[in-house]
């Protein structure tokens, strides 16, 4: 059985282009959930367990930041690895996306060799 | 790395790695032209860079970048275009919101904006670096446009 995974972007091209580079990088099988925004992927999450999470931090209503706060602060969703993909790779998001508890970052435009290199240690 | 160089970089990183279509830049254009039958992407900026970056894009080859991106043929300008055409200039602005600053609270980008009509011009504060590269692919050319005023704050 495939994993199943959520992908948080505001934008629908974005979280097509994802699934297509996840299918891409080997997950051919994996079930795929999207969201527009944190507060989407939070009500999500509440009735959905996901296998992993990737999400972009430049969102409406609720932002990646916000988002990766609020996860770490829910029991149930901890244990549920974060990557965030975003244009915004600066060294001190970097950081403070990983002092937050994501696992990675992958910087916007990127390529579906580097979902794997980064996703794959999680599976 | 100056701006210039950077939006080059971006943009052939993503026509080629993302929508594996030829993309080649050309030489810059002043701002100020008329966009006809387009839709343009635009990102605002603020902090210590302040100004916007546009993709100016006529239809026809708005319709093929979003084929790029999703994987199927395009046939009428419809939501999905307009995403991925602001999405597009997203991308780019963050690249170049990586070349002028080392933390990311120095300068702060909008989400994208994106209008798209029959004919339409963009106007910008005639203040810092202003310029447009136009870029070509296989189905015509689009244009990055970017207004930018580094502050001391």
């Amino acid at each position: 059985m495939g994993k199943k995974i959520l992908i948080v972007d505001d934008s629908s091209t974005m979280r097509k282009i994802v699934a297509r580079s996840l299918r891409q990088a080997g997950l051919e099988d994996c079930e795929i959930a999207e969201a527009g925004d944190g507060q989407e992927a939070l009500n999500l999450l509440a009735a959905n367990p996901v296998d992993l999470i990737l999400s972009d931090i430049n969102m409406p209503n609720m932002d990646g930041l916000e988002f990766l706060r609020q996860k770490a602060e829910n029991a149930a969703l901890q244990a549920i690895p974060v990557v965030m993909i975003t244009t915004e790779a600066v060294a001190d998001i970097v950081q403070q996306v990983k002092d937050l508890g994501a696992k990675g970052s992958i910087k916007k435009p990127f390529t579906p060799d580097q979902i794997r290199e980064t996703i794959g240690p999680l599976f | 790395m100056d701006l210039n160089e950077s939006i080059v970089n971006t943009t052939m990183e993503v026509f080629s790695g993302m929508l594996g279509m030829e993309v080649s830049p050309e030489p810059p254009a002043e701002p100020g032209m008329t966009h006809i039958d387009s839709i343009s992407g635009i990102v605002g900026f603020a902090g210590r860079a302040k100004g916007m970056l546009a993709v100016h894009t006529p239809e026809i080859t708005a319709k093929a970048i979003t084929g790029g991106f999703l994987g199927i043929e395009v046939a009428e300008i419809n939501e999905e275009v307009k995403d991925a055409i602001g999405e597009l200039a997203n991308m780019l602005a963050g690249s170049v919101k990586q070349s002028l600053a080392e933390n990311s609270s120095e300068i702060r980008l909008s989400i994208p904006s994106v209008i798209c009509g029959d004919s339409y011009t963009v106007n910008a504060p005639a203040v810092g670096q202003g310029l447009i590269i136009p870029f070509r692919i296989a189905e015509g050319r689009f244009f990055v446009e970017f207004h930018l005023v580094e502050t001391e704050a």
